[in-house]
């Protein structure tokens, strides 16, 4: 006879009384005021960082998707580049419409993603992250270099929105954001079935996976490509909101906030990266009446909070829930004595 | 009995070191092969060699007449053939189930698009491999720490379920290597209880150990290896007195159990 073993394995399927779990209660409630308090405050500078919030949650997740293999890319901003830089010159010189264009700068950032990876995946710890390092800032010099194209350090401006109706702050908001939990929604769904499970394996112990017949490095370029495709959208789809391009907006310190958002927020959950982009997001908005310690403020505040939650936001938010539990245990077992 | 590896003239120089020097020898279906010699003599070297873990220099080796020389690891896992490490090697934050759920890569992924899609497909090859792996848990009585925490666990068992990780891939052939070393008696029986409870079901060993006496209850032969070269083969009491064995490796003290 077997024991009872009781482990959750990808992809179970549930009964009804498990809808009512608390994280997917929590993430219902968010998603409706995500989608509601639009509707209640009319303040367009709000629906910006709203927006902006929606594209970083994507590129995050973009380098979760990496950090679930066990590396951490410095060059994601690099492939967002690419594709904002492929989807606005196909719309602005080729005369296509948005959709294809968007299609055509992911497809790009995709190719590159699928050419480099076999090589960079090959590197381990602070070797992948040096390569990928220089990576990016070589594919910045591409844009700065290539004027005739890229128009340099001048960057392209006057870039038209992908469609009539989002034209407006308000339009754009619920546009980014449905694009965003689409994203999220499908990388929840990857790191929740086998594949999540094997990339777990991956990065506990690679050598171990590889013995029992996962075949490592095609995993990892799989996955890699996909955050690339990731990167990409968020490229796409803030390029033509933001309307103007330049080489620095993909630079390394763009591509380390993305890894900053991921450390802040929890590195092996993907609630973290989401926390993360929120934090880092709204933290300088918050901090703009003080505009000349704006920079050194946010600096700190981001010491403080990876050096008190070195497991990030979500390690925050789980003892918390720990606390709420054993506090309402603890009322109840008083109840019952 | 049919010869299941064949492994001719391997070679592996490290620099000037030759850690493995023409090595042949011949590993047939359902035994169990010991390989034992003094630290450097080259075992670990060969099981790498053999396992794909690291290329040779020189020489071939052949599994069931097909040519398997510097295949990756998990190709030759497709193929049967899995290993295990010197170290304690499993997943320490993971329970015990999970471990060798993940050692049964083979058995549980679906597929990239089934397994994201979470397909029907995917759903009925999750319920084969959860019996699978209770299957497994069983053979090696692991069974009653199942939902335990592999790290957590007293040295012997995590050296079982490192056993078990491999056994849950369907091996036709494991390499274990060094499967008992820091081990109590006690231990390695259990141990070694777990390994001829595998080959009872059919599966072939090549197993490294310095225990001697571990391998001589163990092993239907003995390869005694000694500056990365065969020094002798056979069955082990035929190896264990064999004078150039006592010699270079036992000691003239040892006694033949």
């Amino acid at each position: 006879m077997y024991a009872d073993v009781r482990v959750s394995l990808p992809g179970e399927r549930s009964s009804w009384l498990s809808l009512l779990r608390p994280r997917l209660v929590i993430s219902v409630l968010v998603i409706a005021a995500l989608f509601i308090w639009p509707l209640l405050f009319n303040e367009p500078f709000a629906y910006y960082v709203g927006t902006m919030l929606s594209l970083y949650s994507i590129g995050a997740v973009s380098v979760h998707l990496i950090i679930r293999t066990g590396h951490v890319s410095m060059c994601q901003a690099a492939f967002m580049g690419v594709a904002s830089y492929s989807s606005v010159l196909a719309v602005m010189s080729l005369g296509l419409p948005w959709i294809i264009a968007a299609l055509l700068g992911i497809v790009a950032s995709v190719l590159l993603g699928i050419i480099v990876a076999p090589i960079f995946l090959r590197l381990a710890g602070k070797y992948f992250v040096l390569v990928t390092f220089l990576f990016g800032e070589i594919i910045r010099m591409v844009f700065v270099e290539w004027t005739s194209v890229t128009g340099g350090a001048n960057g392209i401006s006057n870039i038209p929105p992908p469609f009539e109706a989002v034209g407006s702050k308000f339009a754009y908001y619920y546009f980014a954001l449905v694009i965003a939990l689409c994203c999220i929604f499908m990388s929840a769904r990857l790191l929740r079935s086998e594949i999540g499970q094997t990339l777990d394996a991956i990065r506990e112990d690679e050598r171990l996976a590889a013995c029992s017949g996962i075949p490592v490095l095609r995993f990892k370029v799989i996955i890699f490509a996909i955050a690339c495709a990731l990167a990409g959208v968020e490229g796409v789809v803030q390029a033509h909101y933001v309307r103007y391009l330049e080489p620095q907006s993909f630079g390394v310190i763009a591509s380390l906030n993305l890894v900053v958002m991921n450390v802040i927020g929890g590195m092996y959950s993907l609630v973290g990266p989401l926390l993360g982009a929120a934090f880092v997001g709204i933290l300088p908005e918050l901090l703009r009446q003080y505009v000349h310690l704006q920079h050194i403020l946010f600096g700190v505040f981001l010491i403080v909070a990876m050096a008190a939650l070195p497991g990030g936001l979500v390690e925050a938010a789980s003892r918390m829930a720990d606390l709420v539990k054993k506090t309402f245990r603890g009322r109840s077992n008083g109840r019952h004595a | 009995m049919a010869v299941m590896l064949e492994v001719r003239s391997l070679e592996k120089r490290f620099d000037g070191l030759r850690a493995v020097n023409e090595l042949s020898f011949d590993v047939n279906e359902g035994e169990v092969l010991g390989i034992v010699g003094p630290n450097g003599a080259g075992k670990t070297t060969a099981i790498n060699l053999i396992s794909g873990t690291i290329a040779p220099t020189a020489g071939r080796v052949f599994y069931r007449g097909e040519d398997i020389t510097g295949m990756a690891p998990h190709v030759l896992v497709q193929r049967g053939i899995v290993r295990t490490f010197q170290a304690t090697t499993v997943y320490r934050t993971r329970t015990v189930f999970e471990n060798v759920w993940r050692g049964a890569f083979l058995q549980n992924f679906p597929g990239f698009w089934s397994a994201f899609l979470s397909t029907k497909a995917a759903h009925e090859r999750r319920a084969q491999c959860e019996i699978w792996v209770k299957e497994v848990l069983g053979w090696l009585n692991l069974t009653a720490v199942a939902d335990l925490q592999a790290g957590s666990l007293p040295y012997g068992i995590q050296k079982t379920l490192g056993l078990a990780i491999a056994v849950a891939a369907r091996p036709t052939l494991i390499m274990l290597d060094e499967p008992v070393a820091g081990l109590s008696a006690e231990e390695s029986e259990r141990v070694r209880e777990a390994i001829l409870n595998i080959k009872k079901r059919g599966i072939t060993i090549i197993t490294i150990d310095h225990n001697m006496r571990f391998m001589s209850g163990l092993c239907d032969r003995i390869l005694v290896m000694h500056h990365g070269q065969e020094l002798a083969i056979g069955a082990p009491r035929e190896v264990l007195s064999n004078p150039a064995v006592v010699e270079a490796y036992l000691g003239k003290g040892y006694v033949a159990a």
